[in-house]
């Protein structure tokens, strides 16, 4: 019967086969057996250790073709020869499939030898009757297929393959070709391998196959259902049914599948089953799995672990759930997590729907399991074992819900530790997954969960208001100024230049620390909390955008706020996660709209140029005119010491000076700004020591132009200032020599010494104006170009506004007061030229004393002349304080003084680290002069 | 306060020069012809009132001093159109109208005998000033009121304003040909003064006006005009700085003490580049007006009229052209002090258009300038040799008891050229000490 019944089959198939193109037929095969590869090659594994039995009855050609003439079996009918080139056909395949790692054939062969007369001949009847419904058989194919892998791809490869199989000409019976190859698909990939191909012709299997059944305790049911094949096998009862004997004798059987089955689907609600249950221990997080010992059952290891694998399933779930449970029963939780929550909870109700399912197959398993019970077999109950749920099964089913629930249980996991952008971050860490599937579901979720943070951001980028009552967001703001909305003085105020009374100290302070202060500090970029999709770079431009608009709105009272939001709002767009490049380009066109407002509010609304410009112009002197005039004015009152100086005095001097210089043409808004005052005094200081110029600022100019960088201004003017005076001080001078010239010319003897003092009196103002120039236009001009260029782009936010202006002050801290950046002996060549202008002054005084003596020294030569012709000129004239000796020795002495110091300064400054420092050295000594005498002295010594 | 100056322009040379001089402050300030502020001259920032006083109506009036003793000149710039810009009470015009006869004896005589009229006005527009810095006298040395009134001048405005800076812009006559015959004997005569009485003279090389001329301008004998606008804009350029104050420079005192190291070797050059058709009628057009470039020029030679102002300049081009003029060494220095060049930057007027970015003025004290003192004494001692030309300074009261002044003069001037080449060598910080006057 066997042999009839595989004659049949064969002769269908090789019908088939000699008709089909062999790769053709092999890939149809190919495509509708799709089972994983690792199933595939344990299953083909005990084929393979069989054939060296039937080795020798051909040998199988790689292309499928077998040497029929070498087979030595005993009856070698044309019938057998053509299944063992069918087989040989598949057996290819399965090479094929195993090293391609995608396909398994084995189920096919063992249909093939299980043989089933009722379904052959009802394919034969078919195939015969309905040649014409090809159509519908292959959309139950295409329909299987689609179950199995629901991308598509398998069932578009089919349809592709049949189309080409039908325009085929030599197949006649494509049909039955078919339905052969799908009755072959639709065996249970269960069953068990079938120990021997060929049961009438070989021996009895080997006994390990045996074995195998045993550890394959699924195999039962399967087994029973081979077994009318079997029992007309001549070898008597099988092994198989002789471990059921023996397991039946001592009255322990399996569990059947269909109570583990449903205790599984209790676990994988969380739920303990009858068998199978959870350890509920003390620890929540114990995922322990206890299998119930009964002396009635036993559950197979194999099952066990299978179980084991499911509940993982459930125990994910209940993690999740009671995550979800948690944070819904509790209070002011983030709006990020309860979006997370909300799709945690949209996923588990998808869970739900799947167990209903599962559930909802297990129902109709009873039936089955009946039916196997009983020993007949049809196609019916085929077709029932088919639909119904076992666990293998069910570990299918949930294999994509396990993947889902793992990453969903991290989420969980992470949510613990993590909130606000730092959990989207977290989440956001497995977006980069070459996993499809996570990938994929990655990006949904964060689609959900940064949707409170694009709320949240859409408000900080195009209104500058903080909406974040979760403290979510990457910007947090500090409680204490979050509430500190700068006021704005009204003009005239305390910067009147009313001499100042009334305003204390502490206030000014205060005031002045607003601007800066809060522009740095109200609000605070958190970088943890950024979310890594939107970069750091980015998150800065954010920070920064909502940043100024924040200062427009609050800090500059900007009445066109109106009108940016207006072109915000224009640019915007919705934000959300899945538009990336939407959202950088928004960014992009806020941060530039938001940073250019700032700014133009600065130098428009505000005028910080001017005041810029003011700065430069009267604590850097560069409106010298403005200068002189009032060095000269307050000269006489600053050579007095320091507690003699009166306010009212100084600022009413200030007036003058500006009206007298072309100060006066500088808006009244710059002028009000400006005062004088001195600085704390100490005991014996004179008023040159505590001089000084102000220029004070208000809320938001001071963000630019904070107490720090004011103390920088100051600093430098009081430079520059002593320079001036060194200069003013050198300029008179020389005017009292040109002038006196003839005067002294009267007093011949003294002529040389004259002539030294003018010499030293060049280098010195040589020295002088080198340095004024230096610091004009090395430093103060150049530096000042370079601010302007940033003026001019007015590109980037007020933060780079900022450190523009903080460089340009440091630069020129850094020159004009030659620091050195040597730790510890920074204002070494400061002090240095100090001592220098220092020398520079006593040289004066003691030159005004020269000048004295001859002034005096030649009205007595004039009186003396005059009462040689007889005319008395009046009284002696009173005699210098200082006897010329004293005097010459002094000029001596600050002239070599001085020439050893400027040398020292020279040297310093040309080895100086700075290159403009170092230039100025080259400035003094541009004709090598001090390199020269440098050389001299050293010839000397 | 500021820093006022007074200009006395002496003569016909001095008059022309200031004719054009007024001219071009007045363009630059934005004053029209009637001394009224131009309407759009809106833009601050500018000194008037160093050179300019405001009148009660509004009128902008030089302070300047115009005296002649031939009317021909000062009736050509009354007849002008800017004829209403001077306060006529500043005008002086010998009455006898004689001139000087290009005698230097006669306008010193003519000096001592009008003094009192032309001190007047001085007196007046030094009590209108708030802070007096010192005089800009114009005149020419070879003439005779230009030098013999100008001397005059210089010794009466020293002895009454000691403390106040004298500065002149002095025309040296032209070495080759002289309309004068007796020009050596003025110019001698006058540089005794201008030696002992001036603190800074801006030497005006006529020699080298009419060689600028010709080199630059491709004009082979300049009208005065020329030579005067060439003159015009090399002093209003001096002067820049003190009527667009910047951060120095901004007085008198300020720009010569750092050029003027010994108060005899007070004779400055100047050169300015470029010389363009802006400011000079037919001038050939210079097109490369780069920082390094204009001050390359300014130390050429040829381009000394016997000093460096460029405007709206990148200040980091000058700190570079400073650096490359050093490489090359482009200058030489004094051996005896630190010396370098000094840069001042500073704005030009906004009224005036210019097709070059950078024009530039150099002020220089250099000892070459004792070769025209060599010069002068040369040609004073060809005459002197001869007694030439000595009648008719025989007249005057001065030289009635003989020419010991001619003498005198020659010996300053001997003098003044013995301490400008002292001042060549390192030696020179020993120069006038009682032992070298022992060895030599």
């Amino acid at each position: 019967m066997m042999n009839i019944t595989c004659g049949k089959i064969i002769g269908q198939f090789s019908d088939g086969n000699r008709s089909l193109p062999g790769s053709l037929g092999r890939r149809l095969a190919l495509a509708l057996y799709r089972v994983p590869t690792s199933r595939a090659r344990k299953l083909l594994h005990p084929y393979g250790n069989r054939t060296p039995d039937d080795k020798e009855d051909g040998t199988v050609g790689h292309d499928g073709e077998m040497n029929v003439t070498r087979t030595p079996l005993q009856s070698p009918s044309l019938e057998t020869v053509v299944a063992l080139k069918a087989a040989a056909l598949v057996k290819n395949a399965e090479d094929l499939g195993s090293t391609a790692g995608v396909i398994g054939i084995w189920p096919a062969t063992r249909i093939l030898w299980r043989g089933n007369p009722g379904r052959v001949s009802y394919s034969q009847q078919h195939g015969q009757q309905v040649e014409t419904d090809i159509g519908h058989l292959s959309e139950s194919i295409k329909r299987q297929l689609l179950y199995t892998s629901p991308n598509g791809t398998s069932a578009v490869r089919f349809s592709n393959l049949l189309t080409r199989l039908l325009s085929q000409p030599v197949l006649s019976r494509k049909h039955a070709s078919l339905s052969f190859l799908h009755s072959l698909a639709a065996s249970p990939s269960t069953s068990p391998i079938f120990p021997t191909p060929l049961p009438s012709l070989s021996l009895p299997p080997p006994p390990r196959s045996h074995s195998r059944q045993d550890r394959h305790p699924r195999s039962t049911p399967p087994a029973s259902a081979d077994t009318p094949s079997l029992r007309n096998a001549p070898s008597g009862k099988s092994k198989a049914d002789i471990l059921r004997e023996y397991r039946a004798k001592i009255d322990r059987p399996h569990l059947p599948e269909h109570l583990l089955l449903r205790d599984t689907l209790y676990l994988l609600q969380g739920i303990s089953g009858k068998y199978v249950y959870f350890a509920s221990g003390g620890d929540p997080d114990s995922n322990q799995l206890v299998f119930k010992e009964d002396v009635r059952y036993i559950i197979a290891a194999p099952t066990k672990t299978l179980i084991h694998r499911l509940a993982e399933v459930g125990y994910l779930y209940v993690r999740v759930d009671s995550f979800v449970r948690e944070r819904e029963s509790r209070a002011g939780i983030g709006m990020i997590e309860q979006s997370l929550c909300h799709h945690l909870q949209s996923q588990l109700t998808e869970y739900y729907r799947l167990i209903a399912v599962l559930e909802s197959q297990m129902s109709a398993n009873p039936s089955q399991q009946d039916a196997l019970n009983g020993d007949e077999t049809d196609v019916q109950d085929i077709r029932g074992r088919e639909s119904g749920l076992t666990l293998k099964r069910l570990d299918v089913w949930i294999q994509e819900w396990r993947l889902r629930m793992r990453m969903m249980s991290v989420c969980v996991e992470g949510a613990r530790g993590a909130q606000g952008g730092a959990l989207v971050n977290l989440i956001h860490g497995y977006a980069d997954n070459g996993d499809p599937f996570v990938r994929k579901f990655t990006d949904q979720l964060l689609e959900e969960v940064s949707m409170p943070f694009f709320a949240t951001l859409h408000k900080w980028l195009f209104s500058g208001e903080l909406y974040d009552p979760f403290a979510e967001f990457f910007v947090a703001v500090d409680p204490e100024l979050a509430h500190l909305q700068y006021v704005q003085q009204s003009s005239g105020g305390q910067l009147g230049g009313d001499g100042g009374f009334g305003v204390g100290p502490e206030d000014g302070a205060d005031e002045r620390e607003g601007g800066l202060k809060l522009w740095e500090e109200k609000y605070q970029f958190q970088r943890e909390m950024l979310p890594a999709f939107v970069g750091e770079a980015f998150g800065r431009k954010i920070f920064s955008t909502g940043k100024s608009l924040n200062f427009i709105r609050y800090s500059c009272h900007d009445s066109d706020w109106v009108a940016t939001r207006e072109r915000l709002s224009n640019t915007g767009g919705t934000l959300k996660y899945s538009d990336i490049a939407g959202l950088e380009r928004s960014i992009d066109t806020a941060y530039q709209i938001a940073s250019r407002r700032l700014l133009d509010i600065f130098f428009e609304k505000y005028g910080l140029l001017d005041h810029l410009r003011a700065l430069k112009n009267y604590l850097l002197l560069g409106y010298g005119d403005f200068a002189d005039q009032l060095m000269e004015t307050l000269a006489p009152s600053l050579s007095r010491p320091a507690n003699t100086l009166y306010r009212h005095n100084l600022t009413a001097t200030l007036e003058t000076a500006i009206r007298q210089s072309s100060a006066q043409n500088d808006p009244p808004d710059v002028l009000r700004r400006l005062d004088a005052r001195m600085l704390e005094y100490s005991h014996g200081e004179i008023g040159w020591d505590v001089f000084t110029l102000e220029y004070k600022v208000d809320a938001p100019i001071d963000t630019v132009l904070d107490p720090e960088a004011m103390i920088k201004y100051l600093k430098l003017f009081n430079h520059l200032w002593k320079i001036k005076r060194v200069e003013s001080t050198l300029s008179t001078g020389w005017m009292r020599i040109a002038g006196g010239s003839r005067t002294f010319l009267r007093v011949p003897e003294l002529a040389f010494e004259w002539h030294q003092v003018q010499l030293v009196m060049a280098e010195m103002i040589h020295f002088i104006r080198q340095m004024e120039a230096y610091c004009q236009l090395e430093v103060i001009e150049c530096s000042w170009k370079i601010l302007l260029d940033f003026v001019q782009k007015k590109d980037g936010d007020l933060d780079a506004l900022i450190e523009t202006h903080r460089a340009y002050l440091d630069r020129m801290v850094k020159k004009v007061l030659l620091l050195s950046p040597r730790h510890g002996r920074e204002e070494n060549l400061l002090n240095q030229v100090r001592e220098l202008f220092t020398i520079i002054l006593q040289f004066r005084e003691a030159t005004d004393d020269f000048y004295n003596y001859c002034l005096s020294e030649s009205a007595r030569r004039d009186a003396e002349r005059d009462e040689e012709r007889g005319i008395f000129t009046g009284s002696e004239p009173r005699r210098g304080l200082h006897s010329l000796p004293d005097i010459v020795g002094r000029i001596k002495e600050y002239s070599s003084a001085f020439s050893e110091k400027i040398q020292t300064v020279v040297q310093g400054l040309q080895s100086h680290t700075d290159l403009d420092c170092r230039f100025l050295g080259v400035r003094l000594s541009f004709s090598d002069f001090y390199k020269v005498r440098k050389e001299q002295v050293q010839q000397r010594s | 306060m500021p820093r006022e100056i007074i200009t006395v322009q002496l003569g016909q040379c001095g008059n022309q020069m200031g004719s054009v001089y007024w001219q071009r402050l007045c363009a630059e300030h934005g004053i029209n012809k009637e001394g009224i502020l131009e309407e759009w001259a809106t833009e601050g920032g500018d000194r008037k009132d160093v050179f300019f006083y405001q009148a009660d109506d509004e009128h902008y009036i030089p302070r300047a001093i115009l005296v002649d003793l031939e009317p021909r000149v000062i009736n050509n710039i009354l007849s002008s159109p800017y004829a209403n810009l001077y306060n006529p009470e500043n005008i002086f015009v010998s009455e006898d109208g004689g001139g000087a006869g290009n005698n230097w004896a006669q306008g010193y005589a003519s000096g001592e005998r009008l003094y009192e009229e032309v001190m007047e006005m001085v007196d007046r527009e030094a009590e209108g000033s708030d802070s007096l810095e010192g005089f800009m006298l114009m005149h020419s040395i070879a003439g005779g009121t230009g030098s013999g009134f100008g001397s005059f001048m210089l010794e009466r405005l020293n002895d009454k304003f000691p403390k106040k800076l004298i500065q002149t812009y002095s025309v040296f006559p032209n070495a080759q040909e002289g309309d004068v015959v007796v020009q050596p004997y003025n110019a001698m005569l006058t540089l005794k003064r201008l030696t002992n009485h001036a603190d800074s003279v801006v030497v005006l090389d006529n020699g080298a006006l009419a060689r600028i001329s010709a080199d630059r301008l491709h004009v082979q004998t300049p009208t005065f005009d020329q030579t005067n606008q060439l003159v015009s804009t090399v002093m209003a350029a001096s002067t820049q700085t003190l009527r667009y104050p910047g951060y120095m420079n901004n007085d008198l005192v300020g720009i010569i003490a750092s050029l003027i190291p010994t108060p005899r070797c007070h004779f400055l050059m100047t050169s300015y580049t470029p010389f363009t058709s802006d400011q000079i009628d037919k001038a050939k057009p210079i097109r490369r007006t780069t920082v390094l470039d204009v001050m390359r020029r300014l130390l050429q030679p040829k381009n000394r009229m016997v000093s460096t102002v460029p405007s709206d300049v990148d200040p980091t081009d000058v700190h570079q052209s400073l650096l490359r003029i050093r490489e090359r060494q482009l200058a030489n220095f004094i051996p005896w002090g630190p010396a370098s060049i000094q840069v001042a930057l500073t704005r030009k007027s906004p009224y005036v258009p210019t097709n070059h970015r950078v024009s530039g003025l150099m002020l220089a004290n250099h000892t070459s300038i004792a070769s025209l003192f060599k010069r002068m004494i040369d040609q004073f001692d060809r005459l002197r040799k001869r007694n030439a030309f000595t009648e008719q300074y025989k007249k005057e009261k001065m030289f009635e008891n003989g020419l010991e002044e001619f003498d005198d003069a020659r010996a300053t001037a001997e003098e003044l050229l013995k301490e400008y080449k002292a001042c060549e060598s390192p030696d020179y910080i020993t120069y006038g000490s009682p032992d070298a006057d022992h060895a030599s």
